[in-house]
């Protein structure tokens, strides 16, 4: 049966509508989120609302942790000052705005979901705060897998969809200096696993303008990258007229492949 | 001159085994750093003399260069560097009793010292570290997955991690690996087949139970406090 998995939405009302229509018309009833209801965008409630109202199951994201919490995102999450003092603009603007019953559903939001074989987090079984990139070193993704008794992890985060397949795998050890006369080796076959990111709803940053989510078939296991169109201008127009930093707005209409994140993106902010 | 590295964790306060662990090491040839990967703190006995030893080293000792470990983290917790957080984790597993006597076995005056203690070091291509580059309390044995060691490898890029939370002595090498990966994304898909370049994760011991390790050629020396004399004759780095 195929499921649809969305992350990011960045209260961007219409490229959550947009991915929902998308996600109908293939007659998709299973949908989970993976996180970022809110941040960024002009619509916070209303995406809140329409995700309550779909009764879509949803783990917490950073973003949604974070103004739950009072906190933000310290400097290490962002790439310049600038671009902290708009995210911290942000945060206050979109705590300022959201009423006391959506923070209440965000503040309850479970980190991750677990439906068999499939394990739903935000950015990684860690933490929501790391990113699991597709080029991250290839042992140390097979090990979020793994750790969390998973077969296939769904995350997203990063804003980037991929799919990512790691097979074949093994490790050789030896133990050394044991007190036995017999040098101990062990080889082990290391388990196929599959990262899938479902990218972003609301603000992608993949190079392109469209909003992405993942399609995946529990039976043959196949995932499809989806990307829908929306009504980016709208969006813009909306971001300008909440009085959010009109440069939110320019990523959007340009697509500008731009995270926010530290240099080394495997870091974790411990505040 | 022969590099050598002499390892210690878990004194928690004994300063009588770190008096033996510095008179061994005065006859253990080559040039010997002296690494205290935490713990040098403990409920049980006062500290207060371990500490002052080592913030103040005798003039023929050699120079401790110590981090902290997770003792020293829950008395930091406790006594408010760490934010609003407490010791919890030792409240609920050991009990209240022994979180008022890790807090009576250590005087103020060394909290501040204790604070300004770092997680690790880097040293050459080796992290010397209580836990792991995940967490001051992640107990790293030999039966830790491969996968989990090669992760806590990688997260600091080093070659060898020497790690003491166990209280354990051991030895593991990763003598290879690889993993093939393949990335599909909207550009399109990316296959790459990663290899493990040689690394090691090495537990250290506790208390008496210390280890030696030889820079040049890689190899370890599991020692007992006051054995030392004894072990010399066979030579250094036998593995007995």
């Amino acid at each position: 049966m195929n499921q649809a998995v969305i992350s990011c939405l960045h209260a961007n009302l219409p490229a959550v509508e947009a991915v929902l229509k998308d996600i109908e018309l293939q007659g998709i009833t299973n949908i989970t989120c993976l996180g970022d209801l809110v941040g960024y965008g002009p619509q916070p409630n209303e995406v809140i609302e329409l995700i309550k109202d779909k009764k879509i199951a949803t783990c917490q994201g950073c973003w949604d942790e974070d103004v739950v919490d009072g906190l933000d995102a310290c400097d290490c999450s962002y790439p310049s000052q600038i671009a902290e003092k708009r995210g911290h603009f942000a945060h206050q603007w979109t705590t300022e705005k959201l009423t006391k019953e959506n923070k209440d559903f965000l503040a309850n939001l479970p980190y991750s979901i677990r439906k068999d074989k499939c394990l739903f987090v935000h950015g990684s079984p860690n933490s929501q705060h790391e990113y699991l990139l597709p080029d991250m070193d290839a042992f140390a993704a097979l090990e979020r897998v793994e750790n969390a008794k998973a077969e296939i992890l769904f995350c997203g985060h990063t804003h980037q969809p991929y799919i990512r397949e790691l097979a074949n795998g093994s490790i050789a050890v030896k133990v050394k200096n044991s007190g036995s006369k017999d040098i101990q080796k062990k080889e082990m076959n290391l388990p196929m696993r599959r990262i899938v990111n479902a990218g972003s709803v609301g603000e992608p940053r993949h190079g392109g303008t469209k909003a992405t989510y993942v399609v995946y078939n529990d039976i043959t296991n196949d995932v499809k990258i989806r990307e829908v169109e929306y009504d980016i201008e709208l969006t813009c127009k909306a971001i300008i007229n909440a009085g959010l930093p009109p440069i939110f707005a320019w990523r959007l209409k340009n697509g500008f492949e731009f995270a926010e994140r530290a240099e080394d993106a495997s870091h974790v902010c411990e505040r | 001159m022969i590099e050598r590295w002499a390892l210690i964790s878990g004194l928690k306060g004994d300063l009588d085994t770190y008096e033996l662990i510095q008179k061994d090491l005065k006859k253990t040839p080559g040039n010997i750093t002296l690494f205290v990967l935490g713990d040098m703190i403990g409920p049980e006995k006062n500290c207060n003399k371990l500490l002052h030893r080592l913030i103040n080293p005798k003039s023929n000792d050699l120079q401790p260069w110590c981090i902290y470990g997770w003792w020293e983290e829950q008395i930091l917790l406790e006594s408010g560097y760490r934010g609003n957080q407490r010791a919890e984790a030792l409240r609920i597993n050991k009990g209240e009793e022994v979180v008022k006597s890790l807090i009576n076995a250590v005087d103020k005056s060394f909290l501040d010292w204790i604070a300004s203690l770092q997680f690790g070091f880097v040293e050459l291509d080796c992290g010397l570290i209580h836990g792991s580059s995940k967490d001051v309390g992640d107990d790293l044995t030999l039966d830790t997955p491969p996968l989990t060691l090669l992760d806590r490898l990688t997260r600091l890029q080093v070659n060898r991690l020497f790690t003491a939370r166990s209280t354990q002595q051991f030895h593991l090498e990763l003598t290879e690996g690889i993993v093939h990966s393949e990335v599909q994304d909207l550009a399109g898909n990316h296959k790459k087949e990663q290899k493990v370049p040689q690394k090691a994760v090495i537990g250290v011991g506790a208390g008496k139970n210390y280890t030696l390790y030889d820079v040049g050629t890689d190899n370890t020396q599991f020692v007992q406090a006051g054995y030392q004399l004894e072990k010399k004759k066979n030579g250094f780095g036998l593995h007995l």
